[in-house]
């Protein structure tokens, strides 16, 4: 086609519309351009600039290191109701020990905290790790938003992280509160059950719907032991954390002048 | 030329610095990806591409002296704004991880990685659309990349006299070769389904997109960019690194290919050139119906 027959091919119009092609096409692009410009300027003039707020987790897994003894069921039945296999490595809670310190140090659990601001959804560049509001605002993981970039398992600042990899779905994951767990028959979720909690026959996970103590590990490793076990090993009881070793000494006196009393009262 | 190449100058600088600015805004903390923060642009560079092209008018192929006219302004435009936008893409895309392709990049690195695929796929955007809308105003420039019903047999004939084999006897070869315009076709569809799956990966930066779509959208982007990347590489086999290519990527920055070579290599295409210069045809602007 020469040059002249493609110009007249270009600027034949339509009898319908009127417009030529060429016309057509540069009022599409002038158009289209002029709008989503006007949408730009609208949208940064007319609208007020909004803060964007992340509701708090409705459960927390809190722990008693004191209690736990390192059984790893646990990390099992996380990883059978969530995945139907037992893998320590597609665990979300993870049981640390450390064959050289002593108790209760020897046993960390590290459970995921659903940190009330998250770091691990602000570092998803996908939205696939996010506050999923109809399960609680539990911070969680869509597995097919995944782009396994793993930004959130580098940006938890706990160790170890929290996000985990799974290398066999390449995905990541995180613990979810059981609220998806597609090889266990019972209601998770912040309002359900938790696996962990369940099988822990030392009881010591719970979940609590208060927002814990940020700071630290006192918000997250709290006292669960029970008044009756505890008095038994003439232990103070409490649910507000540690006690200093002064505390402690000071129980004890007090449990044991109070049984010299009582001995005293029956010699009597 | 001067102009050309001033303009050329201009543009790739500015593109290597935005995507210094890209990488660079990635690790200052309390700074948004590109794709939160600029999806905008991604819906003006197609649209500014199609006005582009609508302000646009086209030199058709001319022998001049001794040189042949291959490529004119906007060729050249779309080409290496496609291209330049395609070869980023691929690099910073393969670098992020695809399939089972863990990414190569950590922490910062990732959002950087992310921030500088932002700024190629605006270029890309721009390019490809630009293209797109031509190829709508002159549709002859679209057939003459569509294969025709002779493509394998000319195909192998063409590769076989190259080889030496003499006994191969097809017609002079038009401006593109077969084996080039069936590469057109992958190179079509794979652009295509990279534009639409990446469209639907970034409406995820705004919308709470159903997981299925992503879970079909981000592996079909990866198997578009696998596509796209082979066809890169033979690209730029043929046409770069093969010395048999030279005269064509210089055409791309000149607009021209010697007589010579275009006589030798595209000898149906010189004639068709010469003979639609020996008739003068009228030009019929046809009139509107009064009011």
């Amino acid at each position: 086609m020469s040059e002249n027959e493609e110009r007249n091919d270009e600027e034949a119009y339509s009898p319908q519309s009127g417009l030529s092609r060429r016309q057509f096409v540069t009022g599409l692009g002038g158009i289209g351009l002029g709008a989503v410009l006007g949408g730009v300027v609208t949208g940064g003039l007319a609208q007020p600039a909004s803060a964007v707020a992340i509701e708090g987790s409705e459960g927390y897994l809190v722990v008693d290191g004191h209690k736990c003894i390192g059984c790893d069921s646990c990390m099992m039945a996380c990883s059978l109701t969530h995945h139907g296999d037992l893998s320590f490595s597609q665990s979300r809670i993870q049981i640390t020990q450390n064959p050289f310190a002593l108790y209760p140090d020897d046993l960390t659990v590290a459970q995921c905290r659903q940190c009330p601001f998250p770091a691990c959804v602000e570092a998803c560049p996908t939205g696939a790790c996010h506050v999923d509001a109809a399960k609680g605002n539990v911070r969680t993981v869509d597995a097919s938003k995944c782009i396994g970039c793993e930004r959130c398992v580098n940006a938890c600042p706990f160790t170890p992280s929290r996000a985990i990899w799974n290398g066999l779905e390449k995905h990541a994951e995180k613990c979810d509160l059981c609220a998806d767990t597609p090889f266990w028959n019972e209601k998770g979720g912040a309002g359900g059950k938790q696996a962990c909690i369940t099988v822990c026959h030392m009881k010591a996970i719970t979940l609590q719907k208060d927002v814990p103590v940020q700071a630290g590990d006192v918000g997250y490793n709290v006292n669960l032991r029970t008044k009756d076990g505890s008095a038994q090993l003439n232990l103070p009881t409490g649910d507000d954390g540690f006690y200093t070793p002064a505390e402690i000494a000071a129980a004890k006196a007090a449990a044991a002048a109070a049984a010299a009393a009582a001995v005293a009262k029956v010699g009597h | 030329m001067g102009r050309r190449l001033a303009i050329g100058a201009i543009a790739a600088v500015g593109f290597v610095l935005g995507m210094v600015y890209a990488w660079r805004i990635a690790f200052i903390d309390g700074t948004e990806l590109l794709f939160d923060s600029g999806w905008w642009l991604m819906l003006l560079a197609p649209f500014l591409g199609v006005l582009a092209a609508g302000l646009t008018r086209r030199t058709n192929p001319v022998v001049e002296g001794d040189r042949v006219l291959r490529h004119d302004g906007p060729a050249i435009l779309e080409h290496w704004t496609h291209g330049i936008g395609t070869l980023v893409l691929l690099v910073t895309g393969l670098a992020l991880g695809a399939f089972f392709i863990p990414s190569l990049l950590s922490q910062r690195q990732v959002w950087a990685a992310m921030n500088v695929h932002f700024v190629a796929v605006v270029v890309f955007l721009f390019g490809t659309f630009y293209y797109g809308a031509n190829t709508l105003l002159s549709r002859n420039r679209f057939r003459e990349h569509l294969p025709t019903k002779n493509a394998f047999r000319f195909t192998v004939q063409h590769y076989g006299r190259l080889l030496g084999n003499k006994k191969y006897d097809m017609p002079p070869e038009q401006k593109y070769f077969e084996s080039e315009k069936i590469a057109y076709l992958l190179a079509l569809v794979s652009t295509a389904v990279v534009i639409i799956t990446g469209f639907l990966k970034v409406a995820a930066h705004i919308f709470d997109v159903p997981g299925w779509i992503m879970g079909v959208a981000t592996p079909t982007h990866d198997i578009a960019m696998v596509a796209m990347g082979l066809f890169f590489l033979a690209h730029v086999l043929f046409a770069a690194i093969l010395p048999m290519g030279w005269p064509m990527l210089r055409s791309m920055f000149t607009g021209y290919v010697p007589l010579d070579y275009a006589k030798s290599e595209h000898a149906g295409w010189v004639k068709q050139i010469e003979s639609d210069g020996d008739k003068p045809v009228p030009i019929k602007v046809p009139k509107r119906p009064a009011a």
